[in-house]
């Protein structure tokens, strides 16, 4: 790729360079929101602010999922795959718990609020030990391998837990109990759900107290030691065994909340939910800069942003188009994302 | 994007080949006659495809022999992954063609397969019998055919001799039937006059959701939102439900089907619209998945058109339907088209007794038994009374309304039913 570069002429060489390719990348971005401006202004204010809240709320949980896969990657630089299909367990796992909790449909409620936080700890529990199983099966004997060869056991990874739940609940689609409460109001032109205040807040609340924990945490500060520098952490003392499974549980569990959070939302889960929702949170992870934490956040939330605006706005069949348009974009003209990837220094 | 879930298909394909390798049959004495069948019976399709596929072996275990033959029911699934797919029809078809017994099929259930698989059974020749298909290309050359499925009815038969004919009745009226229901005042309609409409951006629900939209702005109402999408990628509908109320909808018609998540969509109205909004869709949201999918918005204002007429209103199918019911208990054994598969493979049987009657009493060839099934007039089906014509339609099919009935869980039940003019 260098060599060929070099034997380039020097003026087509600087279009690689920096500067040009921002400016590109600057002018497609400029040119999709003047067209998305010019559309806005067609509907009324109040139709923006509603499909704003439901960019928000689709983009907080969007984000929820790419933190796992931007810590995975930012630890030992693996794609796991797997992780969209654990998001989804977390929705299985969840319904599987509300009857125990005697949680059901129709049944909202103050007195309800603990046990669904219950049901959620529990969700967040199980989907970070199966994480850390697929780690510690998979993922740790390859370590050393090939990268190409963690990837495809990942790939795998994904079609076993999807046929795990196909033969679990079976291929159909689950319905998932309304348990929020439905309550619209307006604040002046924006008329809002609680529904989506509840879903945006504890997606948002998890993202906060989960980048604080990286930040404060000796755990924390163990993860950032270990994705900068395997072997240096090692000889400080730091059990890179130990890191990389608390990362795929910590990860997991944030796919799980993700899981009963979208669950909630949309009404409904089926066992291949993960695939799709998967490959946009990875876009999301890759367009905030993949191993960024705070990028990840900010990519799921403009995803969803983007999502809604176009399935809206556009047509909907562009917007996968678009979706994945922006994941080669963003490596083509800016591969280390809109916050920066971090890579480890070696 | 094609991923490998091998497992679970392998061993719920186990299940389903265990489950119908059962053969029925009574002692002939004259040999062996095999009826086929290919419908999707597992996966997320098998909900329509399972109901279908045991109306048809009743048909055929009631009947036993025919002119002195024991007949056989041999079963195929065309689902892959637990969806109906093409390519996996053509396969059936292939094996079918190669079992010299199978003399027709009952089948298939989705109009992209039949589109696959009636070219590979035409040049055999093989008699396919359908209970459920309803694109209107599949047997009537209209102008927009080439250009709208990328087909027409002759380019289907290399051969120029019709083999295709099915009792359902044709899209050209699902759609327009619901949007003139939709329209007209109550109690004899809705009397909706603001519509939004989507589709699923597949050849079925595109067809029925323009052939909706078309009738329903041509006789005087507003299709005030008209939006596709695309299943695989499409979970959260929230965005396209404020876009609907936005523009002012009093309901929805959706072109699609359960298995490609067109109910998802009610279940999230809740809270947004008032339980009272109305859902309409075409045959494909008539299942019991969509209720699920409905959720706490399974409310009386969803309706669904079925291309066939229901055999619980035929007071002279009333015995066979109830014996039906129980050999076959159970919500689950009972679907829209259940007595559909029941009369197709009735009629299968009858015309291959013609053919063999016509034959000397000897086993017919395919080729004649697929005449003697373009000659059947005045069947008397558990449907309706049966005539098929030269391009393989009923001449007058009936088209029957459905609506649900809430409860736990709620129920598709009729509502009303009507004969709609056939091709000729």
């Amino acid at each position: 790729m260098i060599g060929a570069l070099a034997r380039m002429p020097s003026t087509l060489r600087t279009f690689g360079g920096s500067q040009v390719s921002n400016l590109v990348g600057l002018l497609i971005v400029a040119g999709a929101l003047a067209l998305t401006l010019q559309h806005v202004l067609q509907h009324s204010a109040s139709f923006f602010f509603q499909i704003l809240i439901i960019g928000i709320a689709d983009g907080t949980i969007y984000g929820l999922i790419a933190l796992g896969y931007t810590m995975v990657y930012g630890i030992i630089e693996l794609i796991n795959f797997a992780h969209g299909d654990v998001f989804t367990l977390g929705g299985y796992f969840s319904l599987a718990l509300f009857p125990i909790f005697g949680i059901a449909e129709g049944k909202a409620g103050f007195g309800y609020v603990i046990p669904l936080l219950v049901v959620a700890a529990i969700t967040m529990l199980l989907c970070g030990v199966v994480n850390v199983a697929i780690e510690r099966v998979a993922y740790r004997p390859l370590r050393h391998a090939p990268r190409l060869a963690p990837l495809i056991t990942a790939i795998g990874m994904s079609s076993i837990l999807e046929g795990a739940m196909y033969l679990w609940r079976g291929p159909n689609s689950l319905h998932y109990p309304d348990l929020l409460p439905l309550t619209r109001f307006n604040i002046g032109p924006v008329n809002i759900g609680v529904k989506d205040l509840i879903v945006i807040t504890f997606a948002l609340v998890l993202v906060v107290v989960f980048t604080l924990f990286i930040n404060l945490s000796k755990l924390g500060k163990a993860m950032r030691a270990t994705a900068q520098d395997r072997d240096a952490a090692q000889l400080m003392g730091i059990d890179i065994n130990r890191t990389i499974s608390a990362t795929f549980f910590i990860g997991a569990a944030l796919a799980g909340a993700g899981g009963i959070t979208w669950g909630l939302y949309i009404s409904s889960v089926d066992p291949f939910l993960g695939f799709i929702t998967g490959l946009i949170a990875f876009t999301a992870a890759v367009f905030g800069g993949i191993g960024n934490i705070p990028g990840a956040a900010l990519g799921g939330l403009l995803i969803g942003l983007i999502r809604a605006f176009s399935d809206s706005y556009f047509d909907s069949s562009w917007t996968e188009v678009l979706i994945f348009g922006i994941l080669i974009a963003t490596l083509v003209f800016r591969p280390t994302g809109l916050l920066g990837m971090r890579v480890p220094e070696k | 994007m094609v991923r490998a879930r091998g497992l679970a298909v392998l061993i719920i394909a186990t299940f389903v080949a265990f489950a119908c390798g059962g053969s029925t049959g009574g002692s002939g004495s004259k040999g062996e006659i095999d009826i086929a069948s290919d419908l999707p019976t597992s996966g997320a399709d098998a909900s329509s495809g399972m109901p279908t596929q045991l109306g048809a072996a009743f048909a055929v275990s009631r009947a036993g022999t025919v002119r002195g033959y024991s007949l056989k029911f041999v079963p195929y699934d065309d689902a892959t992954q637990g969806v109906h797919d093409p390519a996996h029809g053509v396969q059936n078809v292939q094996a079918m063609i190669s079992n010299k017994l199978i003399l027709g099929m009952v089948g298939p259930f989705n109009s992209n397969v039949a589109k696959a698989e009636i070219p590979v059974a035409n040049a055999a020749p093989l008699a396919m019998m359908s209970p459920s298909n309803t694109n209107e290309c599949l047997t009537v050359t209209y102008p927009y055919c080439q250009a709208a499925d990328g087909f027409t009815a002759e380019s289907l038969r290399p051969s120029t001799v019709n083999n295709y004919f099915r009792v359902a009745a044709p899209d050209t009226f699902q759609g327009p039937a619901m949007a003139d229901f939709a329209l007209k005042a109550a109690p004899a309609g809705l009397g909706i006059t603001k519509i939004a409409v989507w589709d699923d951006e597949e050849t079925f629900g595109q067809g029925v959701a323009n052939n909706f939209a078309k009738e329903f702005a041509a006789k005087g109402g507003t299709v005030v939102d008209r939006k596709s999408y695309d299943p695989k990628a499409k979970s959260d509908f929230h965005d396209f439900l404020a876009s609907a109320k936005a523009n002012g909808a009093q309901g929805i018609y959706v072109g699609g089907t359960s298995a490609t998540g067109a109910c998802k969509a009610r279940g999230q109205m809740a809270g947004l619209f008032n339980p009272d909004i109305y859902y309409l869709g075409p045959d494909g949201i008539g299942d019991a998945q969509c209720i699920t999918d409905s959720g706490s918005m399974a409310t009386a204002n969803m309706y669904a058109t079925q291309g066939v007429a229901d055999a619980s209103q035929n007071p002279s199918a009333a015995s066979i339907v109830a014996a039906y019911t129980s050999a076959n208990p159970g919500s689950n054994n009972l679907g829209a088209y259940t007595f559909a598969g029941y009369d197709c493979a009735a009629i299968l049987i009858d015309a291959i007794g013609r053919a063999i009657d016509a034959n000397g009493g000897n086993t017919p060839t395919r080729a004649q038994v697929i005449t003697a099934l373009g000659q059947t007039k005045n069947f008397q089906g558990l449907t309706g009374v049966i005539t098929l014509n030269a391009a393989g339609d009923q001449t007058t099919p009936t088209l029957q309304f459905q609506q649900v009935k809430p409860g736990s869980p709620g129920t598709w039940v009729f509502k009303s039913q009507f004969a709609v003019g056939g091709t000729s």
